[in-house]
């Protein structure tokens, strides 16, 4: 198929924004709707954006497959390593363990605001690689 | 005569369940109000859903990512092996 200009420049313009916006429903998910599941799926379709147009060998070079499994591994590490630091902190398991601050500020909430980071960047990186799986085998 | 026994026996469970059900049991909103009256004071999140999927029920989130986890799993297993 032929490769359009018109989409190319969109999607390359188009794409760090999308994840500008899913880091941004990321890290304010514990004050407006949003959340590590939504902000992580947006994180995902902006990189899916550019496999779809600039094709995967092309954004495999920054986005690679190894660099995604680990970012999927060590990111469920980490959501354990939350909840026991919370068993060691006193609490109970995945106990709030930080200090809460002041409701309606962007570091508030404890460990809330860091769950956040970590299911979002975890969700991206697990849909991106199984979307990246399904389209190498859709191509042949 | 094995099966009016089997019928015998469905019908008194059905009679216990049926006797169990009432319908005029509404849920307690115990749990409700406390989530909503003292939500943003105990966990310090303003978005009630936050605070609830990931400080009330947090294990609930800790199995959903292990969902995702073998799910991606799986896909990388069927997919990649066939090279």
């Amino acid at each position: 198929m032929k490769e359009s200009e018109i989409v190319i420049m969109i999607s390359r313009k188009l794409a760090p924004y999308i994840l500008l916006f899913g880091l941004y429903l990321i890290s304010f998910g514990h004050l407006s709707p949003g959340g590590g599941f939504q902000g992580g799926v947006v994180l995902a379709s902006g990189v899916i954006l550019l496999y779809l147009s600039r094709g995967i060998a092309c954004t495999q070079r920054t986005f690679t497959e190894k660099k995604l499994g680990l970012a999927e591994a060590w990111m469920f590490f980490f959501f354990l390593l939350m909840g026991v630091s919370g068993l060691i902190a006193g609490k109970y398991f995945l106990g709030n363990f930080l200090p809460l601050g002041k409701a309606g500020k962007v570091p508030s909430g404890g460990f809330i605001f860091f769950l956040n980071l970590i299911i979002g960047l975890k969700v991206g990186a697990g849909i991106t690689l199984v979307c990246s799986c399904l389209f190498k085998t859709a191509k042949g | 005569m094995k099966l009016i026994g089997e019928i015998l026996i469905f019908m008194a469970l059905g009679l216990i369940l049926f006797n169990g059900i009432d319908a005029t049991l509404i849920p307690p909103s115990i749990l409700k109000d406390h989530f909503i009256t003292q939500g943003v004071r105990e966990t310090g999140a303003v978005n009630l859903v936050s605070s609830i999927y990931l400080s009330y029920r947090a294990f609930d989130t800790l199995g959903e990512t292990i969902v995702l986890l073998l799910a991606v799993s799986g896909i990388i297993m069927i997919f990649e092996v066939r090279k």
